[in-house]
């Protein structure tokens, strides 16, 4: 009777776990189109890694091919060689999703803060899947698209008050003079 | 002191390593040679299971489909192509001996030749005889081949076993290698196995495409000469095409040898040559500026290099390999020093 309910138990806790790593990736916006079973191939194709405490998941200059979620743990992104905190990421959140589509220097570092679990989504897995299931990898890049829209919107809106503010700056100021 | 002692010990234990793995490498040539030509029919085939995929197949489903229809083509072709291939050359053997009929024949071909070539009007060419050896020695290595048939058995049923598998699960190996890569440089391997897989890919299955287009010119130009074995003969020159200058050579060489021991005809030798000077034209000037990337071209000395050093250790399959392999370790060098480069200067 103990090793049956020894047995349920593990099971149950594989069952959860499972589950968890699911719902985290659906909890992330450019899969948030996905179906269950698009979700599950997925699971299937991303790069799942480990990090002790305060080690480096990428380094700021160094070339990205792509995005890491947090499964659990939590993340530091760190501007400069003073190591300004830029944010502070735990589990469900993402970063590095820009270098999906460009290949460029990483512009912070990251680094995790505890023992944590991320999955990596790369530059290859996602073409990968827009040649073999160019649905699922269209929703994705749909989703990516509207990102990246919805951030060039509000940089543009923070843009426009900024010169707004520089125009009235330098008409204040010459009128002091 | 201690340290220059430690320091040798090291390097002998080094070199003992080197020289076990060497040995190793060695005692199993063959399985390496049938494992490399896995990966590379693998690899080859890659974009086509791909394809399959887009078009609603999963991996195994896509898998299976190519290899069915692979599997018929080889079978197929085995069957139909391979019997009476042996019976001619059997036939031949027994026919070559004192029969004055091929006495006749090889005097007119050292008639043929002394005409041509004005300067061995006074040798004696004594062709028949350089020939028995020749066909003696053949079948002799035909026979030590038969006799070898366990291995070739192993190897009929080990390649496709690796085919299979290297198809089917190669993106999973992959992706299980890379998982192994620590943290530090999970990133910078992730990214020069991508473009080492870009790079490769695109190289051989341009090669391939080269070696194929050249293999079916030549195939319908013999059969359209009347040439036997024209498919056959059409293979062995897509293969051996891959070797610069000796390739195309022994691929017409194979030629006027077929038409030369089934008796045909002066015009016929001379149209087999102007054929295969026809195909390499096409070849130089229309398929390997399209086909073949730039940044692989290998330097024709460094590829006779690897051809030598290929059939010392592997025999003549290490000779046709020793091309695409010589080209594989060009574009993995170039890729790992960029990709190094790159992460350096930060």
């Amino acid at each position: 009777m103990a090793e049956d309910l020894f047995w349920s138990n593990i099971f149950r806790r594989v069952e959860k776990t499972e589950l968890s790593t699911r719902d985290v990736l659906k909890t992330v916006p450019i899969f948030s189109d996905l179906t269950k079973r698009e979700l599950k191939y997925l699971e299937r194709i991303l790069h799942k890694r480990t990090y002790r405490a305060d080690e480096v998941v990428f380094r700021e200059n160094e070339p990205g091919v792509g995005m890491y979620i947090i499964v659990s743990g939590k993340v530091n992104i760190l501007l400069g060689k003073e190591h300004k905190l830029l944010a502070l990421l735990s589990k469900g959140d993402f970063f590095g999703e820009m270098a999906l589509l460009l290949e460029s220097p990483r512009t912070a570092t990251a680094q995790a803060t505890e023992a944590t679990e991320l999955m990596g989504f790369f530059q290859p897995d996602l073409f990968h899947l827009l040649e073999t299931r160019p649905k699922t990898g269209n929703k994705i890049l749909h989703r990516l698209a509207q990102m990246l829209a919805e951030r060039l919107k509000q940089l543009n809106i923070e843009n426009r008050q900024l010169k707004l503010r520089l125009t009235q700056f330098t008409a204040e100021s010459g009128t002091t003079r | 002191m201690d340290y220059t002692v430690k320091t040798i010990l090291k390097l002998l234990l080094t070199l003992l390593i080197l020289a076990a793995l060497g040995w190793l490498f060695y005692q199993i040539s063959s399985l390496i040679t049938i494992l490399v030509i896995s990966a590379l029919i693998a690899y080859i085939l890659d974009p086509l299971a791909t394809h399959l995929e887009y078009r609603g197949f999963n991996r195994f489903q896509a898998t299976a489909s190519i290899f069915l229809v692979l599997s018929a083509l080889v079978i197929g072709f085995a069957a139909f192509y391979l019997p009476p291939m042996v019976v001619d050359l059997m036939a031949f053997q027994q026919r070559f001996g004192d029969n004055e009929a091929t006495a006749g024949l090889f005097t007119g071909i050292e008639k043929f030749i002394k005409d041509s070539i004005p300067f061995l009007e006074n040798h004696e060419l004594n062709l028949q005889t350089r020939a028995l050896e020749f066909m003696s020695s053949a079948s002799a290595s035909l026979y030590a081949a038969a006799a070898d048939a366990l291995s070739w058995i192993a190897t009929a049923v080990i390649m496709p076993f690796a085919v299979f598998f290297l198809l089917k699960d190669g993106r999973k190996l992959q992706k299980n290698l890379i998982s192994l890569v620590p943290n530090r440089h999970f990133e910078m391997i992730l990214s020069l196995n991508q473009k080492l897989n870009d790079q490769l890919g695109g190289y051989l299955r341009g090669q391939f495409l080269e070696s194929a287009i050249v293999a079916v010119l030549s195939a319908i130009a013999m059969t359209i000469l009347g040439v036997p074995y024209a498919v056959f003969i059409g293979i062995f020159a897509g293969l051996l095409n891959m070797i610069p200058y000796v390739g195309p050579f022994s691929g017409g060489s194979l030629a006027v040898l077929v038409v030369l021991l089934h008796g045909g005809t002066a015009e016929l030798i001379v149209s087999v040559i102007i054929a295969f000077a026809i195909i390499q034209f096409i070849d130089n000037m229309i398929l390997q500026p399209l086909v073949i990337a730039k940044s692989v071209d290998l330097h024709p000395l460094l590829v006779i290099i690897a051809i030598l050093i290929g059939g010392q250790f592997f025999g003549i399959l290490g000779m046709l390999l020793a091309v695409p392999v010589t080209g594989m370790i060009k574009v993995i060098t170039i890729e790992i020093y960029n990709t190094i480069l790159k992460y350096q200067n930060l």
